[in-house]
């Protein structure tokens, strides 16, 4: 009796933690901004970061090169064919050499950690930080990559910069056996596989992000052309000004 | 299936972030509050958050916008024979202890080899150490740049002092990019408030 009531307080969390990833918020604006469409501002699109691995049993991230190429050609492909609808003028990022290079993945890396913090301690509602409470209660959303962006190659030819991050991990057959074995015997749960997908705009003057769209458990099997197109549209379908519509309205 | 198992899965803490609600509390602006379960107080310039769980049992971590853009970590009278932060596996995964032995001017190497088995660091470096008072003892201060697993380079800023045999620290990590700079002088007014009862 006692085991099974710890199964059903099992299943119950985790239906729990599931409902409290969809009922969380995704998507976020500064305050006062906006951006309509054909408003002659200029946005600088940045090659998008693409990683993809195996989640081993142990919950580890282990890389694999065939499927970040592929997903990398696939989420290019995309892109192409929905920056078209953003709603304003696109302008493609130069290719990045040497220092540069460095600069923009280290901004990269940077833009994918706010995205987590805000996804952690501002959106996660059982988990906001006091401040980042207030915050929501004045109905300020204030993050910033700092005036440092101004730098970025191509960034003095626009206005705003997109700025979209990628972080797939398949669960692998080890982890997948054991999130069944972990939910019937000891009751945990144990999430297999991982799919992080963050898309912002940065005011290249002042480095502040102005709009987020950043989900932990994002939509679309990169690794295939119709899932990277998926994955995408979900990014981008709410970017202030876009005519892309939502998947459902399809 | 052993409990440090579970904990090394990283399964248990997915369950307590998703049950420990409204945990972390706010640290307001102008009032004086101990911190680390230590006879040291600090008064902030302004407000901030402090995180719920502690790395170590005598340890606190505060934030203003996250672990990841702003980490304030206290170290509240470390006493010899102990790591800086709770080991995750004392057999598996033994981290450095701080011991009898241990001088104030190599605290910087503690927390360095801490961070790099902690964090699984391949690149850690101290760019600067120098004496300065803390906690109105003679103590350091130092400077040093880490580059973590999310391939993001953090600048650091700690100062130090060992006292009646146990030692007291405070550290300051954040990216190099934008968020060291921003939040720097706040950490210093917080470090320079400190008072041990």
């Amino acid at each position: 009796m006692k085991l099974f009531c710890r199964r059903v307080i099992a299943a119950l969390l985790l239906c729990a933690v599931s409902g409290i990833a969809h009922a969380q918020e995704k998507t976020a604006v500064r305050q006062g901004f906006e951006l309509k469409r054909n408003s002659q501002k200029k946005i600088l699109v940045f090659r998008p970061a693409v990683s993809v691995g195996a989640q081993s049993t142990g919950g580890m991230f282990e890389p694999n090169a065939d499927w970040t190429e592929k997903s990398k050609a696939n989420i290019r492909i995309a892109l192409e064919k929905f920056q078209r609808q953003l709603g304003n003028e696109i302008v493609i990022a130069p290719e990045a050499y040497g220092e540069d290079a460095r600069k923009v993945e280290e901004y990269m890396a940077l833009f994918s950690a706010i995205s987590q913090a805000v996804i952690e301690y501002q959106f996660f509602i059982g988990n906001r930080l006091p401040t980042k409470k207030m915050d929501n209660k004045a109905g300020i959303f204030d993050w910033s990559l700092g005036a440092g962006v101004a730098d970025l190659p191509g960034a003095k030819d626009a206005n705003y910069a997109l700025f979209i991050y990628n972080r797939d991990a398949y669960g692998s057959t080890g982890r997948k056996v054991l999130q069944v074995l972990a939910l019937l015997g000891p009751g945990i749960a144990v999430q297999s596989g991982e799919h992080r997908g963050y898309a912002g705009l940065i005011d290249l003057k002042t480095g502040d992000l102005l709009w987020l769209n950043a989900d932990s458990q994002i939509g679309g099997d990169v690794r295939e052309p119709d899932g990277s197109e998926k994955r995408v549209r979900q990014l981008l379908e709410d970017f202030p000004g876009s005519a892309i519509e939502k998947e459902a309205a399809k | 299936m052993r409990k440090s198992s579970l904990f090394a899965l990283g399964l248990i803490p997915a369950l307590l972030l998703a049950v420990t609600a409204d945990a972390h509390k706010l640290r307001t602006s102008g009032v004086s509050v101990a911190v680390a379960d230590s006879g040291v107080r600090v008064t902030p310039t302004r407000d901030w958050n402090r995180l719920d769980v502690k790395p170590g049992k005598k340890a606190e971590t505060w934030t203003l916008d996250g672990t990841q853009l702003n980490d304030v970590t206290f170290y509240g009278g470390i006493e010899p024979g102990n790591p800086l932060v709770k080991e995750r596996s004392k057999k598996r995964e033994p981290l450095p202890k701080f011991t009898a032995a241990t001088l104030v001017v190599e605290v910087p190497e503690l927390l360095e080899s801490t961070y790099r088995a902690y964090k699984g660091l391949a690149a850690f470096t101290v760019e600067s150490t120098a004496p300065a008072k803390f906690l109105g003892q003679d103590g350091v201060r130092f400077t040093y740049f880490f580059t973590d697993d999310d391939q993001l380079t953090r600048k650091g800023e700690a100062r130090a002092a060992i006292i009646k045999g146990s030692l007291y620290m405070v550290t300051f990590d954040a990216p190099r990019l934008h968020y060291f700079d921003h939040s720097i002088a706040d950490f210093r007014a917080l470090a320079d408030s400190a008072k041990l009862n």
